[in-house]
């Protein structure tokens, strides 16, 4: 009965393609995506694209030029360089963050709905780290334990995932009801099985949206912390770019230093918010 | 359909840019503002940091120091390359081979309260400062064996043996607390004295607003200022999030005065605008790194010298100081101090293949890993470390990068838990002392952990000198031991620029960024055109 039930749903595939002919018709989206994916390919093709900004140089904070199309900072260094290494550095700790805090609100969200006797323990757990206040315990933490890529990584995470457990267990208490769980373990399936084989699958749409929304979360948290000076000195990211300007006392004198890292901050909230909305939109039947 | 996407959309796109915006003009406008610096009889400055410590012996902070210098009394100030001037005291001696020390002082300096300050009040904050081991001033004064009131103004110190740096040090760094106040204290270390002031200096401490501002007023008589008044009625401190936002401040006059030196790339800015003036102060310390000798593989003099040998000083003193520093002949004895310097000392030369084959040598040919600490707020150190360790990495020496919240910093330095040390001394003046406490086995801020018997010897020979010029034989050959064992990488010394709107005039200029025009002779003079 369980597997004319399962047979009988439409199939995936078809679900899928339904929510990418609604996304393709929302051009903010498919340009946020654009963006994202543009963003991505700087990241990895960075090498190519500029020498690693170090050293120092006569050209000290010289504006937009043909030579430095973004400028130099205050030693001299060309900023479209430390632009392009600091997105590669920037999404790198904004999807390993993302990731991490992904994999403990899911695992925490599933086991919440899941397991009913851990609900209301687990319940009050995100509660009370969601009402922590999250920008000065993060700012003690790095200051405490030193600046570097790991730590930033580890404390953006383990301030991300209550937001993403709440809204997995949201969705995983809709797929509970449903009659192919309690089918499933009507056949004696584990409950290790059922979470992976049916509560996974339920709740993916909503993670696929937390992924993208954790990440851009993630990268502006990046940024913050390192502005603050508590970034990995030892590579370039946004953060650190606009950390140097206001340390240097350039922030006022050289707009160049400020505005491309912040343009590329926004544009990767921007896009990754327009993207996961237009998803959003696209994957719900009623707004597609 | 599509509508009601657009709208969430265009409306999702709408919160991000507003977010940003805001994110974008906190970031430009910082701590911002109370009014200020429009009447002549009231200057404003700036200062980046509340005042943490009101009790002037434990203070070390600079917006401590900027405070508590215009309450509190020294013995002596300094001249600009370091000489003692009579600030309290009006002479001093040393008497029985340098076992015994006289101060005389003014008779016409008074408490807030009418209470006169006396030869009481000098011997009561030495004996605290040496029973309670009270901040560095503790550190530098070893020798001390007791003090008496010979008379209401003379004080006589008795020292356990010959030390010729008692004065000076006492002179310049011991702030002199009401006895009558300060000894009510169970705990002069720990007294907070943050309320209900009774200090001595051109202007007494009225108000505060933490985060905001600290309110002196004036005090008459102030027997340092002309016709025993001070020129201005009010100084005010104001507290600003970042040096930014104080030169913004300075330039919309808000501000009358930026305490804080400024980094050289806003210096160079600020030298072009018509409505402020600038002022070079120079530096009395030293930036510098040290390498902790106790540690593998910075135990090997080859390592030191290869470390010494891949730093490009010339680049660090052009790019990250934009000029605003001179070389310190890699010598403690650096050329701001004038009557110790050794014309002989010579930098490091910048050398990579040299340090390369040093490294090679020290069985390190396939490079090494090291960390190095340092204070990220200090916005000259986060500049050249980034050259250092650059510099570093083609020589084969990864140097990782660990820029410190402050305390951090502070502690790891105290503990010797870090491999090379990024750092400045904001006053080093008094050679044999503060090498005594910078390099003797056990010194206070021997952060480099060095232990060199010979080295010790010729400090101690030099300390025990009464005569300076006695004194600069033994020291000299010291600092040559100190460049050639790499117990200290002295980089640069400063240039400081401090900047004041263009009406003020009469500041009185002192070395160092602790003294620079905010002192309290100067801010006793200043006046508005």
């Amino acid at each position: 009965m369980s597997v004319e039930t399962a047979t009988a749903l439409p199939p995936s595939e078809s679900t899928a393609a339904q929510t990418w002919r609604a996304f393709r018709r929302n051009p903010l989206g498919v340009a946020g995506g654009l963006v994202l994916v543009a963003l991505a390919l700087v990241a990895i093709a960075a090498p190519l694209l500029a020498d690693y900004p170090s050293g120092s140089s006569d050209d000290v904070l010289v504006g937009p030029s043909a030579g430095h199309p973004l400028g130099t900072d205050d030693l001299g260094r060309d900023v479209f360089g430390q632009v392009v290494w600091g997105t590669r550095m920037s999404i790198a700790v904004g999807f390993a963050a993302s990731v991490l805090a992904i994999i403990a609100g899911t695992a925490i969200g599933v086991a919440a709905a899941y397991f009913k006797r851990l609900d209301t323990a687990l319940g009050v757990l995100v509660d009370l780290s969601l009402s922590l206040p999250v920008l000065p315990l993060m700012i003690l933490i790095a200051a405490l334990v030193g600046p570097s890529a790991t730590t930033l990584i580890i404390v953006i995470a383990a301030f991300s995932w209550p937001e993403v457990a709440r809204v997995v267990r949201s969705q995983a208490m809709t797929v509970m009801p449903q009659q192919f769980i309690a089918a499933a373990n009507v056949i004696g399936g584990s409950n290790t099985w059922i979470i992976r084989k049916h509560v996974l699958p339920g709740v993916a749409p909503v993670v696929v949206v937390s992924v993208v929304m954790t990440t851009s979360r993630a990268v502006l948290s990046e940024a913050g912390l390192s502005f603050l000076g508590l970034g990995d000195p030892d590579n370039w990211s946004w953060g650190t770019i606009l950390h140097n300007a206001q340390q240097s006392g350039s922030l006022t004198t050289a707009w160049w230093t400020t505005l491309f890292p912040s343009v590329a901050i926004l544009l990767l909230v921007v896009s990754t918010t327009l993207l996961s909305v237009a998803y959003n939109d696209a994957r719900n039947p009623k707004t597609r | 359909m599509r509508p009601v996407t657009a709208r969430r959309a265009v409306r999702g796109l709408a919160a991000v840019l507003g977010a940003a915006a805001l994110v974008v003009s906190a970031a430009a406008c910082g701590a911002g503002g109370a009014s200020g610096g429009k009447s002549a009889t009231r200057i404003v400055i700036g200062t980046t940091a509340d005042v943490v410590n009101y009790n002037p012996l434990v203070g070390n902070s600079r917006t401590d120091s900027w405070v508590t210098n215009l309450m509190y009394p020294k013995l002596m100030s300094m001249d600009m390359e370091g000489k003692r001037v009579p600030h309290l005291a009006t002479s001093w001696e040393y008497a029985e081979g340098g076992t015994k020390a006289r101060v005389k002082i003014r008779d016409d300096m008074k408490w807030t309260d009418g209470k006169p300050v006396s030869a009481d009040d000098v011997v009561f904050t030495i004996d605290a400062v040496a029973k309670e081991k009270i901040g560095v001033v503790a550190g530098l004064i070893s020798s001390y064996g007791s003090a008496k009131a010979l008379s209401p103004t003379e004080v006589e110190f008795t020292l356990t043996k010959p030390d010729g740096t008692f004065l000076d040090n006492v002179g310049f760094w011991m702030a002199v607390v009401p006895a009558h106040v300060f000894g009510k204290a169970p705990s002069v270390a720990k007294f907070a004295n943050d309320s209900d002031w009774v200090s001595a200096g051109p202007y007494k401490l009225t108000k505060v607003e933490r985060g905001q501002r600290y309110v002196l007023d004036r005090v008459t008589p102030y027997p340092l200022a002309p016709d025993n008044t001070p020129n201005l009625e009010q100084v005010v401190f104001r507290v600003f999030g970042d040096v930014n936002t104080e030169v913004l401040a300075l330039r919309n006059g808000e501000i009358d005065l930026v305490a804080n030196a400024l980094p050289p790339t806003l210096a160079k800015s600020v030298q072009n605008d018509n409505k402020l003036k600038t002022v070079e102060i120079p530096s009395l310390g030293w930036a510098h790194m040290q390498y902790n000798v106790q540690r593998a593989p910075l135990d090997k003099l080859e390592v030191r010298q290869a470390l010494a040998a891949a730093v490009d000083y010339e680049a660090i003193r052009k790019s990250a100081l934009q000029g605003a520093a001179v070389s310190s002949d890699s010598s403690v004895l650096t050329p701001t101090l004038k009557q110790w310097h050794d014309p002989s000392a010579q930098e490091y030369r910048h050398d990579v293949a040299k340090a390369k084959e040093l490294l090679a040598k020290a069985g390190h040919a396939d490079g090494l890993t090291l960390s190095m600490i340092y204070d990220q707020a200090d916005p000259n150190i986060a500049k050249w470390a980034q050259l250092v360790r650059d510099g570093a990495k083609e020589a084969g020496i990864e140097i990782k990068l660990e820029g410190l919240e402050r305390n951090t910093y502070v502690a790891k330095g105290s503990n010797r838990d870090f491999d090379i040390y990024a750092g400045s001394w904001a006053i080093m003046d008094n050679p044999p002392a503060n090498l005594g406490l910078a390099f003797k086995c056990g010194g206070f801020i021997n952060y480099a952990n060095v232990c060199d018997p010979e080295l010790d010897k010729l400090i101690s020979q030099a300390q025990e000198q009464t005569d300076p010029q006695a004194a600069k034989d033994p020291i000299q050959r010291a600092a040559r031991i100190i460049s050639e064992q790499v117990y200290d990488n002295v980089l640069y010394v400063e240039k400081f620029t401090f900047a004041h709107g263009a009406k003020w005039t009469g500041f009185e200029q002192r070395p160092s960024e602790l003294l620079s025009i905010v002192n309290p002779e100067s801010l006793a003079k200043a006046k508005a055109n």
